[in-house]
């Protein structure tokens, strides 16, 4: 923590400036006062402005802290697992977003069908295609991962729920859209 | 309307408001049905290690503003059941605390002291009863500081205080919230910045939306709902796996609980309790009526003080805290859940939330609308009717009920939820992930909406690895846009003075509170790291 603090507090101090100097001048349409028509008001930098000095503020008082060493360390190991969370999450959600137009397009090959997405985004199965594969993934997915093994009965798990969600959820609520069909 | 006709009023509104269902011909209010439903799902979730109220909360607003829709009358049921979640999480989160040592929230970790002693004991029902009854009795004293304090305040506020110095008040509530949470007031600092900074971006009065660097994706800014449920939940979902991940090797299975002996709790044990709970309700209130000291700290001073109390007075041959005493126990449950009614003391009296429950019943009225908490709503008009005080009345009826709920079910669901703890976390977190996401979508139809949530879920996560709370951060993009509102019509009123917040003594306090809290803040960690 000794050192990471040490980081957080220069980061916090550079990202400050970088936003002082360089994003708030480039990217707001007032500064920090204007005037129009006489009247004076607050222009719209000056609450970014506040917000990254307390961040340089909060970065300087990180750096000045006194700090002991203290024995937990922040190693890679724990990173690179989260990541691949994190790649798992990635790919339920992309599957989520394209799995149903995706099943729609081989559909379209075979010739079974000859319509697009958003005219069947409220009818079975097509709506809970996305939704469902993506799912499975992400329960599938992470759980396997932490446990370290991939196990038929978690993928079984993974798919129930994904049902019992859809069941919870779109069954009762019928304004309710389930990912990806409120994007058609 | 005379102050009685309000209360009336609000009782009403619970009681002859829309029906869930009948019952032989009697129709069942929804907001009870929904309160009860809370208080329930509450205990469940509380019961549940690696889930808190404030995710259940999180996850079922969404759903529920989309099932109930965006009209005032949705607001008492959809208030009604998360403050029964709040309820029920409290006295849920002790059940694994006692029977598996393994404390469902943070603040139940010290029931684990005396309460996991007693179950070894074969005393394991006695440790349940007394924490159903000290974590009751705590809350049921916490919702009554709130029904008096709450519109005094508010009174104060609304007759003391102008655009300057509810701007400076919000300075120093941030302040104070960046100075207290987490032990760090730098990192305090850097994740209140972050929240404003995070909730300003595509903001703004001129045409071009501020900090959106030209793109579509940040012109509209960031929703409450993406960065709340990302930083609360996504972050604490990936946290909980790292940690997981760590204890891999350590998981051990839960032991068998075998209870021996007499299980009731005699008219004498609850004497000997009594003063605990008493003594531990006034800190938990006090403690719960300050913005961002949670229920972990009520939890450690009821503890502190109710071990110095048992020093001084234990009998011959009693045990001791840490062994097993019930007073232990009471002490600790009774603090930790006397701190959620009081919680809503500068919710209800100042509008700004003080926790992460808080946030959500904050989150509730601002999308539902017809509801600003704040101090205008305990205007006691007499020629026009405030319907917000009716409201928030109506409020009180719910939570009033939900401490019933808790005083005669509560025990019998916390003995039902101990299956809880056997559901295997690898599975449950992802379902709430994927729950999440779900929620995030009703709200907010589009696929960009979920990439927001996963980005502020890792920002979460990395927060929660470097040891900064996400809560300032939480905090300040839910109170980001009154601050800069209140002082943009402050900037106004005072005719362009750019020292505005120096044009009242009352203000000029609050500022000097600010930088006084923080400095405070920075010396007590400097004095703690001298002594380590």
């Amino acid at each position: 923590m000794y050192r990471l603090n040490i980081y957080i507090g220069s980061s916090a101090v550079l990202l400050a400036l970088v936003g002082l100097f360089l994003w708030i001048p480039q990217d707001t349409g007032t500064g920090l006062i204007v005037h129009v028509r006489r009247q004076v008001s607050i222009g719209d930098a000056l609450a970014p402005t506040i917000g990254f000095t307390l961040m340089a503020i909060g970065g300087a008082l990180l750096l000045i802290e006194r700090r002991k060493r203290a024995s937990t360390e922040v190693t890679l190991p724990p990173f690179l697992h989260t990541g691949s969370l994190v790649a798992v999450i990635v790919l339920g959600l992309l599957l989520m977003r394209h799995a149903g137009p995706g099943f729609l397009l081989v559909a379209e090959w075979f010739g079974t069908t000859d319509t697009e997405y958003r005219l069947l985004r409220e009818t079975f199965p097509w709506k809970f295609i996305g939704y469902f594969l993506g799912g499975v993934t992400m329960i599938g997915g992470m759980a396997s991962l932490s446990a370290g093994r991939l196990q038929a009965r978690t993928v079984l798990i993974a798919g129930a729920v994904t049902i019992g969600l859809i069941a919870l959820v779109d069954v009762p609520f019928d304004d309710l859209l389930l990912p990806p069909n409120g994007d058609y | 309307m005379q102050p009685l006709d309000y209360i009336l009023a609000g009782i009403q509104a619970v009681i002859f408001g829309p029906a869930a269902f009948e019952l032989l011909g009697v129709p069942i209010p929804l907001t009870l049905v929904m309160v009860f439903a809370g208080v329930v799902t509450g205990i469940l979730v509380g019961a549940t290690p690696g889930l808190a109220g404030p995710m259940a909360m999180a996850i079922s607003l969404p759903i529920l503003i989309s099932f109930f829709g965006y009209n005032v009358e949705a607001l008492l049921p959809v208030l009604g059941f998360l403050i029964g979640i709040m309820k029920g999480a409290t006295l849920g989160g002790a059940v694994p605390a006692i029977l598996f040592n393994t404390p469902g929230t943070p603040d139940a970790y010290m029931t684990t002291l005396d309460g996991y002693p007693l179950t070894k004991r074969g005393q394991s029902r006695k440790a349940l009863k007394v924490a159903h009854l000290s974590s009751v009795s705590g809350d049921t004293f916490s919702d009554i500081a709130l029904f008096v304090c709450a519109p005094f305040v508010a009174l104060m506020v609304e007759r003391h205080l102008d655009f300057p110095e509810k701007t400076a008040l919000l300075i120093l509530s941030l302040s104070f919230i960046a100075a207290v949470i987490g032990g760090s007031p730098g990192k305090g600092l850097i994740s209140v910045a972050l929240g404003l900074i995070a909730v300003f971006i595509g903001g703004g009065e001129d045409f071009y939306p501020r900090l959106s660097l030209g793109t579509d994706a940040l012109a509209g800014g960031f929703s409450i709902m993406t960065a709340i449920l990302g930083v609360l939940i996504v972050g604490a979902v990936l946290k909980e796996y790292e940690d997981l991940w760590h204890r891999s090797n350590l998981s051990t299975a839960p032991e068998q609980i075998v209870d021996h002996g007499d299980q009731r709790l005699s008219r004498a044990e609850i004497l000997r309790i009594a003063p605990y709970i008493g003594q531990s309700s006034i800190v938990g209130t006090i403690i719960g009526a300050l913005p961002g000291i949670g229920t972990t700290l009520a939890a450690a001073l009821g503890y502190q003080l109710g071990r110095a109390r048992h020093e001084r007075r234990r009998p011959e041959g009693a045990p001791a805290f840490g062994e097993g005493a019930i007073e232990g126990i009471a002490a600790t449950e009774a603090a930790n859940s006397s701190v959620s009614g009081a919680n809503l003391i500068p919710v209800l009296g100042l509008g700004i939330p003080g926790n992460a429950a808080a946030v959500f019943i904050i989150l509730a009225t601002d999308s539902i609308g017809g509801f600003t908490p704040g101090p205008s709503v305990f205007r006691f008009s007499e020629n026009v009717v405030n319907t917000e005080l009716v409201l928030v009345f109506g409020l009180f009826t719910a939570m009033l009920f939900a401490n019933l709920v808790n005083w005669t079910f509560g025990g019998a669901f916390m003995r039902a939820a101990t299956v809880m703890v056997r559901v295997p976390k690898r599975t449950l977190l992802p379902v709430v992930l994927l729950l999440t996401f779900t929620a995030v979508y009703a709200q907010e139809p589009s696929m960009e909406s979920l990439w927001f949530t996963l980005g502020f879920g890792i920002l979460g996560y990395l927060m929660r690895k470097v040891d900064m709370s996400p809560l300032p951060f939480v905090i300040a993009f839910v109170l980001g846009a009154s601050l800069e509102n209140s002082a943009r019509q402050a900037f106004s009123a005072t005719g362009g003075d750019p020292f505005f917040l120096f044009s009242s003594w009352i203000s000029i306090l609050f500022l000097a509170g600010s930088v006084v809290t923080v400095v405070l803040a920075l010396r007590q960690k400097r004095t703690k790291s001298t002594q380590a």
